[in-house]
């Protein structure tokens, strides 16, 4: 029996999570830091507690402890996929809401999370220690601890490979504390496809199915949706098998996810396993019907899944789009600064999980994911629009971001026809321009009551330095 | 009545609107067109009988405009004709792109360098990014030091 948990993690994913446990009973406590301390997330829990680091195992074990709280949940991110936390919480007797420490040390090195894959028979991509054979070429650096983008380096030719390899593991020791990098076979033309998992402590596993994660830049998903178009009903099944056998191979306890590349010949490869809640497992709730975090917190507690396989299906078309605080069009430059104006979309089949509202501020301590968009809709082509209409209707200015970037990507052709791999922005260079602003725009910033000074409160848009016409009133 | 002049530099080119307004109604004159306007409630606007919805902010004289579903950054000018800093491209200053930290100095003062040769890497929100030579020159001075936290903007190395 859970009764209080410490949520390990900040922002929208710290929100969602507290969301979950209070439908549950579950009382809450949120974590922050010096950076965070009028962050958002903070007003989602019952309790909040401060801490040094968000990285640190030991304080976060210690603050449940004090906290009284007899569960971590860690989100995804910082720790939820150090061993170090869920060992430290094993010895402190507090459920820790994931897979046991062994299955995340073997999972979190990506070198010893592929033989036991070989060993289980799932498919897996080739890897070298060192320099690969020049026809190898290109080839991918990745971190051994690593994970979204962070530590890793497409590299065309072996003249370039050591260079790489250091920045790599420079990048890497400071995201994750784990400098070990190897290098990769590059498939061309990859997909990305992922199988949502379940397993319980009886030894039952399911999937819930696939979520397409081949929009990218720099290696990290920006748009992610379910059902794929790459994928048959066949494909399905023995993608899916695959994953289910990937979980038991590691006795897996709690939601996680088997990702693969699918090359355009229909091969799948295991790239790695993300023993923890994803980013993108909206898309997966939106159209499967379940509660990923709930089915966690069952699990955790000792419970049994809630459904077999045969119970499960995916109802509609889900797509997200990650809301980033960058500027695409200036080579994704992180961007700063505090949210002026936030008027979010609304209306049937859209979700909103944010971690930031009017008035947050936007630093660059943390990762630049500011909200997620999802909306799901009865056909890929109804959410399509529905994705349109959303991102369209959705105001946020004071940081720059990424939304009409987004709504030029899912409006080009190739979106609309499912033509998707993780190559798309470099062959899209026209979602890198910005459209000149029609004459209208220009007008209405010329109103000189119409702008808003940074920091300036109020909802009216016209503060009166102007007129004082009967308009001001209505 | 109120009136205002306002110029703008859009992609580059120079527009000048001039306002009239009383009353919430009024006339934006621009490019020899007379377009005249009417404030509905709050971000609605009225123009030439077609109705827009708007927000602005504003950080100095950078301006972001929501349009209709979409986001738009431009620059208000002081004067008409003069458009933004000229010459920043020629300019051998390599600024903070974003604000962060310096990881390493690849340079040191009396090096030449190439155009667009790395001279400095920072780490902004968990990610690597490299500041090139926006020319080819010698390394007259370095502004910051490994470790260093620094600001958008912020002046890091000057290249002659």
């Amino acid at each position: 029996m859970i009764r209080k948990v410490l949520i390990a993690n900040r922002g929208e994913i710290a929100i969602r999570i507290s969301r979950t446990l209070r439908e549950m009973e579950i009382q809450t406590v949120a974590v922050f830091t010096s950076a965070d301390e009028h962050s958002l997330h903070l007003r989602a829990a019952d309790e909040i507690h401060s801490v040094d680091s968000y990285l640190d195992s030991q304080e976060i074990v210690r603050a449940a402890k004090e906290c009284g709280a007899d569960a971590i949940h860690p989100g995804y991110g910082f720790l939820s996929e150090s061993p170090a936390l869920a060992a430290a919480s094993e010895q402190a007797g507090i459920i820790f809401i994931g897979p046991k420490s062994d299955t995340i040390r073997v999972m979190g090195d990506k070198l010893e999370s592929k033989r036991v894959m070989q060993k289980a028979g799932v498919p897996t991509v080739p890897t070298w220690d060192g320099s690969p054979p020049a026809p190898e070429y290109p080839v991918l650096v990745k971190a051994v601890g690593g994970g979204g983008g962070k530590g890793m380096r497409l590299v065309e030719n072996a003249a370039d490979l050591t260079g790489a390899m250091a920045s790599a593991s420079r990048e890497a020791g400071n995201a994750f504390g784990d400098d070990r990098v190897f290098v990769e076979k590059y498939i061309r033309q990859p997909r990305h496809i992922e199988f949502q998992i379940l397993g319980d402590s009886q030894g039952n596993y399911i999937h819930v199915f696939e979520r397409e994660c081949s929009i990218q830049r720099r290696h990290q998903k920006i748009i992610e949706e379910t059902p794929s178009t790459a994928l048959t009903l066949e494909l399905r099944n023995r993608m899916g098998t695959a994953a289910v056998a990937a979980a038991k191979a590691v006795h897996y306890h709690g939601a996680g996810t088997v990702e693969f590349i699918l090359d355009p010949a229909g091969h799948f490869y295991f790239l790695e396993m993300n023993t923890r809640i994803q980013v993108e497992h909206p898309v997966t709730e939106m159209t499967a019907g379940l509660d990923l975090v709930r089915e966690q917190v069952e699990i955790a507690a000792g419970g049994r899944l809630s459904y077999r396989q045969s119970d499960l299906c995916q109802i509609g078309h889900s797509i997200e789009c990650r809301i980033y605080a960058e500027v695409p069009e200036e080579d994704f430059r992180p961007a700063t600064g505090t949210i002026e104006v936030f008027e979010p979309p609304a209306g049937p089949g859209i979700r909103l999980d944010s971690g930031v509202a009017q008035g947050s501020l936007v630093t660059y301590h943390f990762d630049p994911l500011l909200a997620k968009l999802i909306v799901c809709a009865p056909s890929r082509d109804a959410a399509i629009r529905r994705m349109k209409r959303a991102l369209g209707d959705f105001v946020l200015l004071g940081v720059r971001n990424n939304i009409d970037f987004l709504g030029r990507i899912i409006s080009t052709p190739d979106f609309a026809a499912g033509k998707l791999d993780t190559g798309f922005l470099d062959k899209h260079p026209e979602v890198f321009f910005s459209e000149t602003p029609p004459i209208e725009a220009i007008l209405a910033a010329s109103l000189p009551g119409g702008a808003r000074a940074p920091g300036a409160p109020g909802k009216a848009a016209f503060p009166g330095v102007w007129t004082s016409g009967s308009w001001r009133n209505s | 009545m109120i009136s205002r002049e306002f110029h703008w530099s859009i992609a580059g080119h120079d527009i000048t609107v001039r306002v009239e307004e009383s009353q919430g109604h009024g006339t934006f004159h621009v490019e020899g067109r007379s377009l005249p306007f009417r404030l509905l409630q709050s971000n609605w606007i009225e123009i030439e009988g077609k109705k827009h919805r708007f927000h602005v902010v504003r950080s100095g004289n950078e301006y972001t405009i929501w349009f209709n579903g979409h986001t738009y950054h431009f620059a208000r000018t002081q004067n008409a004709g003069l458009g933004q800093a000229a010459g920043v491209a020629a300019s051998g200053e390599v600024l903070a792109l974003m604000p962060g930290k310096v990881l390493r100095v690849e340079v040191e003062v009396g090096d030449t360098v190439e155009e667009k040769q790395t001279v400095v890497l920072m780490e902004s929100m968990k990610m690597e990014s490299a500041l090139r030579a926006p020319r080819a020159g010698r390394v007259a001075r370095i502004c910051c030091q490994v470790g260093q936290i620094v600001e958008m903007g912020q002046l890091l190395v000057v290249i002659d």
